[in-house]
């Protein structure tokens, strides 16, 4: 098998494969789980070991394979720890090594197995798992619920990690709220700013502010300006999709100013104060695309109403026209 | 020789008979005087039969790959028939059979003027021989061997004629003189293995052991003269020149697949009644060694190594050489060790498969004084059959071959048999398309290859496609000799011997699929193809089956080299290795494609031959701007005509072609990249990696920009700047829009009627959902599609046709398809596959 050190210059090249691999023969035998920090302290210093032979892979320009052996070596201790008995305690923290392989890896869809056979378990609680394992492994799951867009569970789990998160390890935190501030947006739950100045998440600014105000050209540009960073930490599709919530603000604003003018007529909404306050904002659209933007709203629950093509007037309802998303995705 | 005197047993009774028609020598005690022949050979170092087997055999698949041999490919093959009735006659040991033996002896008087040109150790042979022989050395010795060749054509003449000649009673050949010429062509190391042989031929039974050789010695000599112009050609005519050429010369696919078997059936077939498939095997082949030989066999045997091994040893060193500057140096360090064995006498008996390799051009020189020793020490302590240790082969199976002498008489004779037998199976299943082999190890063979591929440099293109094309054509010629082997083939015998081949080779198993997981690429197959044939060959002429080192296998010189000059083929899923002669060479497929471009035809005729197109560069490993072209060509069919599993196979491959630096479309085909991921597979971590991997200046890309607005409509639901996109699609992003605009439409007109009150206007929708203009109504396309959409419509006072959009919300539904098949794929269908063949 190869071996994650077998890059020049790692201290100890194929020996710590070797040595991984009799300790865990060793390791399956013991019936206490006696050894459960070292078996630990082998994982992890494998899988570091394999991210530095493969950093140094790619810059002798060699293809990088040292991490997949080690994400398939660490599979194997899961395996003897995944168990009945007093080893299970231990398989948390195998399967959060594993998650931080897979990712680095880009290979999250091999996480399901391992979350499976996790969440599957029925004699073994969750909850009995020690809590820094807990928490890294609601922090990749619900990383993994933010690419498949199921922002309530992903909402839960990013939750209950940053709940039971050490509250002074201050990057872990910053590491969760990366993902959970894109999930409660999409839930229609804004930060604070305060919150984004304390944990140096200020590319959120912008986003939020946007969302308070119905500028929809200052989301555009944060979305721009932030763009690389936040299609790597893989939110940006997210924060996309924030841009209807952004419409409905504006929306809303309109609505605000007619009813103080006008009352009795608040209700109704010409299309061609919708086009113009979008030119306003310097985004140039023409009546049928900002039609349909309004029908999508109406669509997606956004805005209760109506829309009445002859007229071009979008009709509100008298009542709730902008219900609360209250915890609902769009 | 060994195997040959081997063969001597067998068949003494009725060897008996002939030479006492044929000889003035009477035979009293065939084993006796096989041992004084052999001892005669032992002082004089003969060379042994098995080194001319192996030899030949070679040069025989030279030949065949060579597009001027081909007659002379077919006289030889004209002899098989006849020896082949001899060996099963022979093997049953029945002196009725001497008639056969009259008619083999036909063919000896030509062969043995060829392998005996010295005289001088000959002291029982007959008066006929002495003659022949007697012109035939003094001319091979007078001749000076760096003198130009004459035109290759005309020995082979000489020889159909000398072949064809039948003189019974006489065994001298009728035209010494065509014997000269073609040994005056031999390079000075055919001379000195003639040399050397000549001492062993002094008896009438020593003459006819001789047969054997001699009969291979026929092809080789032959196959030099295609290999000295070659030599004219390079206005070069030194050894090591005529080495390489003819080396570049060889196709693996042609050798021999079979021969290891060959030697597990022959002792059974000895004992038993010969069968009918048994007759087809020469006559020399079931001729064993009375045992007391034995040890002087196997001094004559050592002395094994010939221009092939000599060959593959400098191609050996070859192959290593990093740059023309080494590959020069390295060249000459070889002819001049190789005109020091010719000095020393050693050429010949020096094993050059366990020579080791010349040190890359820094330490050439100590090297040359280390192996010219070992070249003067290795004649005459050298060991028989037994090898250094080499890391190119393994030496395990030698000593059983000593010890255990009824076992291994038979491998021996195998040996020589093996390879024409070889050569005839190995017709027959190039020809007809089977594969006998069971996986193999690597072999030597490979050094023929790397050669060939060197050539490719020094060889202008137009020569090397000539002779291709004419081989092929050889090829196809040749097939109607092959008939008779081709039967044997299916035979019980053959079964069994494809069962003692494939427990062989277990051993050998584990290091060849370890070289063929590495292989896994696009040239796998090629590479599989390849090596089939080396290792038969390896084990042919070594029996032991053992493998090479696979460290050593150079893939990239396996690859399949195409001489195939049609443009138009049909694309036939490979179910075996590719046939050079069926696949076209990197410029033959320009033109291909070209044609594929300007053809008028439908697009399963296109996609066909872009897909043998495909084909043939993948299993010549051709991967430039080229296959960039091709798979982008069939990427835009495929979009074109929507069939999305074909661009995908594209897609993926050009993925990986631009990432390895091949220039072509590569926006174009990012901004299709991005469109498939987000409107057909709707995996958003594709999407996310497929977005953070587009650079700056594919986002200002026109295309790209494109795909990424649509993205943007998709996301938000916004259906008319989707259909406005669609539109205004660049290259052929419309295309793979399309394939979305169903769903996208059926989502806008959820969407409308759920949100417009009370009605909507069909003009109106069929507008921003991107139905075409129908004459002035373009509605009237949108209102059939509403209505099989399940939408509600109604006419309001104006006359104008309405959706009535909250009746519509509830009944609003997706048909299914139209074109929808069973098993999902429509261009399945069995109407579509008929008309697909038809």
């Amino acid at each position: 098998t190869p071996t994650p050190s077998a890059a020049s210059g790692t201290p100890t090249p194929p020996s710590r494969r070797l040595l991984g691999s009799a300790f865990l023969q060793e390791f399956r035998n013991w019936e206490t789980p006696w050894a459960m920090e070292a078996m630990h302290m082998v994982a992890l210093e494998i899988r570091l070991l394999a991210e530095k032979a493969d950093r140094e892979l790619v810059m002798s320009g060699k293809n990088p394979d040292k991490l997949q052996a080690a994400g398939s070596f660490l599979m194997k201790v899961f395996g003897a720890l995944a168990v009945k008995g007093p080893k299970r305690v231990g398989a948390l923290y195998v399967t959060c090594q594993l998650f931080k392989i897979y990712f680095r890896l880009g290979t999250v869809n091999l996480c399901r197995s391992v979350i499976r056979s996790i969440e599957t378990a029925r004699n073994f609680d969750f909850e009995d798992f020690p809590v820094k394992d807990k928490v890294t492994y609601m922090y990749y799951t619900g990383r993994l619920e933010v690419f498949n867009e199921n922002f309530l569970v992903a909402d839960q789990k990013l939750t209950y990690a940053l709940m039971h998160c050490n509250p002074q390890s201050e990057s872990n935190l910053r590491k969760i709220l990366k993902f959970l501030i894109p999930v409660k947006l999409s839930i229609g739950v804004l930060p604070r700013r305060t919150l984004l100045e304390k944990y140096n998440l200020l590319e959120y600014a912008d986003i939020v502010t946007s969302l308070r105000r119905g500028d929809l050209r200052l989301l555009k540009q944060a979305l721009d300006r932030h763009e690389d960073q936040l299609l790597k930490c893989g939110v940006y599709l997210v924060l996309e999709k924030l841009e209807l919530q952004v419409y409905r603000r504006l929306v809303k604003k309109i609505h605000i100013i007619q009813r103080e003018k006008e009352p009795s007529k608040a209700h109704q909404i010409k299309l061609e104060v919708l086009v113009k306050t979008l030119q306003w904002l310097g985004i140039t659209m023409d009546v049928d695309e900002v039609e349909c933007i309004m029908a999508c709203l109406i669509y997606k629950n956004l805005i209760k109403g109506y829309f009445a093509h002859k007229s071009k007037v979008l009709v509100l309802s008298k009542q709730d026209p902008f219900p609360k998303l209250n915890g609902k995705p769009v | 020789m060994r195997v040959i005197l081997m063969c001597l047993t067998q068949v003494h009774f009725s060897m008996a008979t002939i030479l006492q028609n044929m000889q003035t020598i009477t035979i009293t005690t065939h084993k006796q005087q096989i041992v004084v022949l052999c001892s005669k050979e032992e002082q004089t170092n003969i060379q042994t039969a098995p080194g001319y087997a192996t030899t030949n055999y070679y040069y025989q698949t030279d030949t065949r790959n060579d597009g001027s041999s081909g007659n002379n490919y077919a006289q030889s093959y004209q002899n098989y028939p006849s020896s082949d009735t001899n060996a099963a006659q022979s093997s049953s040991t029945v002196p009725a059979n001497s008639f056969s033996y009259q008619q083999q002896y036909n063919q000896w008087p030509y062969y043995y003027n060829h392998s005996v040109p010295t005289p001088a150790g000959n002291p029982v042979a007959g008066s006929s021989n002495i003659d022949n022989t007697v012109v035939n050395t003094t001319s091979g010795y007078s001749y000076p061997s760096t003198e130009p060749p004459p035109p290759g054509t005309t020995p082979w003449k000489s020889n159909s004629s000398a072949s064809v000649a039948p003189p019974v009673q006489a065994p001298s050949v009728p035209e010494p003189q065509n014997q000269y010429v073609q040994q005056a062509q031999l390079t000075p190391g055919f001379q000195n293995q003639y040399a050397y042989q000549a001492p062993g031929v002094p008896m009438s039974q020593n003459y006819y052991a001789n047969q054997a050789p001699a009969y291979p010695q026929n092809n080789m000599n032959v196959n030099q003269v295609p290999l000295n112009n070659h030599g004219d050609q390079q206005k070069s005519g030194s050894l090591t020149t005529g080495i390489f050429s003819s080396e570049n010369k060889t196709q693996i696919p042609t050798i021999p697949r079979i021969a290891p078997g060959f030697s597990m059936v022959i002792p059974k077939s000895e004992k038993k009644t010969v069968g009918a498939d048994l007759a087809k095997k020469p006559a020399y082949v079931s001729v064993s060694v009375p045992k007391n030989d034995v040890k002087a066999v196997q001094h004559g045997s050592d002395a094994r190594s010939l221009p092939f091994s000599l060959r593959n040893y400098a191609t050996r060193n070859l192959s290593r050489c990093k740059d023309e500057a080494q590959r020069a140096a390295c060249q000459s360090m070889i002819q001049q060790i190789t005109s020091k064995a010719i000095s020393n006498g050693t050429l010949l008996t020096k094993n050059w498969d366990t020579e080791p390799l010349i040190p890359l051009p820094e330490n050439l020189l100590t090297m040359t004084e280390t192996s010219s020793a070992n070249n003067s020490s290795s004649l005459p302590n050298s060991t028989p059959r037994r090898r250094l240790k080499s890391r190119w082969e393994p030496v395990p199976e030698e000593k059983v071959t000593e010890k255990v002498e009824p076992l291994a008489k038979p491998l021996m004779n195998g040996n020589t048999h093996n390879n024409l037998k070889a050569q005839n199976r190995m017709g027959d299943s190039w020809n007809l398309g089977k594969s006998l082999q069971s996986p193999h190890a690597p072999s030597n063979k490979i050094t023929h290859r790397l050669s060939k591929k060197q050539k490719m440099g020094s060889y202008s293109s137009v020569v090397q496609n000539g002779d291709n094309s004419s081989d092929s054509d050889k090829e196809k010629d040749l097939t109607k000799y092959y008939a008779n082997a081709s039967a044997l083939a299916n035979s019980p015998e053959e079964k069994k011997r494809r069962e003692h081949r494939s427990k062989r080779f277990e051993k050998s198993k584990d290091s060849s699929s370890k070289s063929r997981n590495s292989a896994v690429n696009k040239g796998a197959v090629a590479h599989i193809h390849t090596r089939r044939p080396i290792s038969a060959l390896v084990t042919g002429s070594y029996k032991d089956g053992s493998s090479l080192a696979v460290e050593d296998m150079d893939w990239d010189a396996l690859t399949v080299k195409g001489t195939c000059q049609e443009i138009e083929k049909r694309y036939l899923r490979l179910t075996s290795a590719p046939d050079p002669s069926t696949v076209r060479p990197e410029h033959v497929l320009e033109k291909a494609l070209s044609m594929v471009e300007t053809s008028q035809k439908n697009y399963l005729y296109k996609c066909d031959q872009l897909k043998s197109i495909r084909q043939d560069l993948t299993v010549q490993r051709i991967q430039n701007e080229l296959t960039v072209k091709v798979y982008e060509t069939h990427a835009r069919l495929a979009l074109q005509a929507g069939d999305l599993a074909e661009f995908n196979q594209c897609q993926s491959q050009l993925k990986r072609l631009y990432r390895e630096g091949n220039n072509g479309c590569y926006f174009e085909f990012s901004a299709y990249n991005l469109l498939c991921v987000m409107l057909h597979s709707n995996n958003k971590r594709d999407l996310l990696s497929s977005m953070a991997s587009l650079s700056k200046e594919a986002k200002q890309d026109g295309a790209v920009k494109h795909a990424l607005a649509v993205h943007a409509a998709v996301s938000s639901g916004n259906y008319v700047i989707f259909f406005k996109l669609y539109k205004q699609g660049p290259n052929l992003n419309s295309c793979l829009m399309d394939l979305y605009v169903e769903r996208m439409r059926f989502e806008a007109i959820k969407c409308m009627s759920r949100s417009y009150r009370p009605t909507v206007p069909v003009g109106y929708v069929a507008q921003v959902l991107g139905f075409l203009p129908n004459g002035d109504d373009r509605s009237e396309e949108c209102e059939i599609w509403l209505k099989a959409h399940g939408a509600v419509l109604s006419v309001d006072n104006g006359g104008e046709l309405q959706i009535d959009t909250k009746a519509s919300s509830s009944t609003l539904f997706m048909p299914e398809p139209e074109n929808a098949v069973a098993h999902g794929d429509a261009s399945l269908a069995v109407n579509d596959f008929f008309a697909r063949t038809s």
